[in-house]
């Protein structure tokens, strides 16, 4: 049987689909010239790959990274690679996170709290639905909002901040589904789960992950106010 | 509240989803580059030719889609233009320095090995380097790569191979 370069070379990069991959296979196990072949394109791309690698670490000219940051607002530093100290530090902020939902869920029986469990997950409730429904970015009160942003799926979210929880809340036909939730940062929080960690930055990094563009300015969020939060 | 300072956008000031995105993806496209170009002075230049017309095009780009791709495209049409304007410029002036740059102090064995690599590189014609540029460093899918450059699978791959079979007689690969 003849095997084309052309396959044979995506043979080795493994982009065939898996039968005609394991149609290759057959052939190249069956010569031994195929199968060298196989190995110099694969050969070929460790060494081009190992050739370049210098420059990914190479630090990024100032000349270039300066066209980027000059007419930026400065935004915390996305982590680098998360470091084992670090994961582990996240996973418990998590499991604390969890605590204070639980905490808030579990309350949220008894009277009207601020989050509600559903089939569909965790939504906002009582004062803070209100809040993510009406209150403009930066005015006070027991929630704030720290900023409005439309979502990469268009939706919009919002960055909330109150003493039992902080975090991102994302309008859908169902009402404000809670899609990070932190232990509440300001001051007065009651729930005797908030730790020392700074969840201003995770919310932030994550918020700007989810963002399509920019934050909602002053005019904008109050036309997203005035038609209820609904996705173009 | 201080805790967070999201500063409200405004056009002025944009904050910085696509610059964001876009300087991470510095170090991929710097590499890209130099692949391109294997030259380490004119692979910077092409990144600023590029961060430019991205930087004037952003409206054009969908939230979403793959800012890596969109980069690339502009990259590569940015480097035709350069190099066609150059070509006719300067036809005899390949500099046989060129090409140290990398790593600042970084080891003499990976300098002498991307220097092999940009020679070998600067032999292909450039529908070739494209492809083995885009495929072999910077890891696209063949369908990928095939829509970055416009054209149909069956090219991509026909260059594809063509480019890496010079590359393995050049590289002391050869059968």
């Amino acid at each position: 049987m003849t095997i084309e370069p052309e396959l044979l070379m995506a043979y080795a990069d493994d982009a065939l689909d898996p039968l005609t991959a394991k149609r290759v296979e057959r052939a190249v196990a069956a010569d031994p010239a195929l199968a060298e072949e196989v190995a110099r394109h694969r050969r070929l791309r460790a060494k081009l790959g190992a050739a370049y690698a210098p420059i990914m670490d190479d630090p990024v000219p100032d000349r270039l990274a300066a066209m980027l940051t000059s007419n930026v607002v400065r935004m915390p530093r996305r982590q680098p690679r998360p470091s084992r100290v670090s994961a582990a530090w996240r996973s418990a902020a998590a499991m604390a996170a969890c605590l204070v939902v639980g905490v808030l869920v579990g309350r949220g029986v008894q009277q009207e709290g601020p989050v509600a469990a559903t089939d569909h997950g965790l939504y906002a409730a009582g004062s803070l639905a209100e809040a993510l429904d009406d209150q403009a970015s930066g005015t006070g009160g027991p929630v704030r909002i720290a900023v409005s942003f439309r979502a990469q799926d268009n939706g919009f979210c919002r960055v909330f901040q109150s003493a039992e929880a902080d975090g991102i809340a994302c309008r859908d036909p169902k009402g404000w589904a809670l899609r990070r939730t932190m232990p509440g940062s300001t001051p007065g929080a009651r729930t005797g789960y908030v730790q020392a960690g700074s969840s201003d930055a995770e919310l932030m990094a994550a918020a700007q992950n989810m963002m399509a563009d920019m934050p909602l300015d002053a005019a904008g969020e109050k036309k997203a106010i005035a038609s209820h939060w609904r996705a173009r | 509240m201080n805790r967070i300072r999201f500063i409200p956008a405004t056009r002025k000031t944009g904050l910085a989803a696509f610059e964001t995105e876009l300087l991470a993806l510095l170090p991929r496209l710097r590499r890209f580059a130099r692949s391109l170009t294997h030259d380490g002075a004119d692979a910077d230049d092409l990144c600023q030719v590029t961060i430019e017309k991205a930087l004037m095009a952003r409206g054009s780009w969908q939230a979403g889609t793959r800012l890596d791709s969109w980069m690339y495209r502009i990259m590569r049409n940015a480097w035709i233009d350069t190099a066609r304007a150059r070509s006719r410029a300067a036809e005899t002036f390949v500099a046989e320095e060129a090409g140290l740059g990398v790593g600042g102090e970084g080891n003499a064995e990976a300098r002498v090995a991307l220097n092999e690599v940009d020679a070998a590189m600067r032999t292909l014609p450039d529908e070739q380097r494209e492809a083995v540029a885009l495929v072999l460093v910077e890891g696209m899918a063949y369908k990928e790569a095939a829509e970055i450059l416009d054209i149909p699978m069956g090219t991509l791959t026909s260059r594809l191979v063509r480019g890496r079979q010079a590359l393995m007689a050049r590289l002391g690969e050869a059968a």
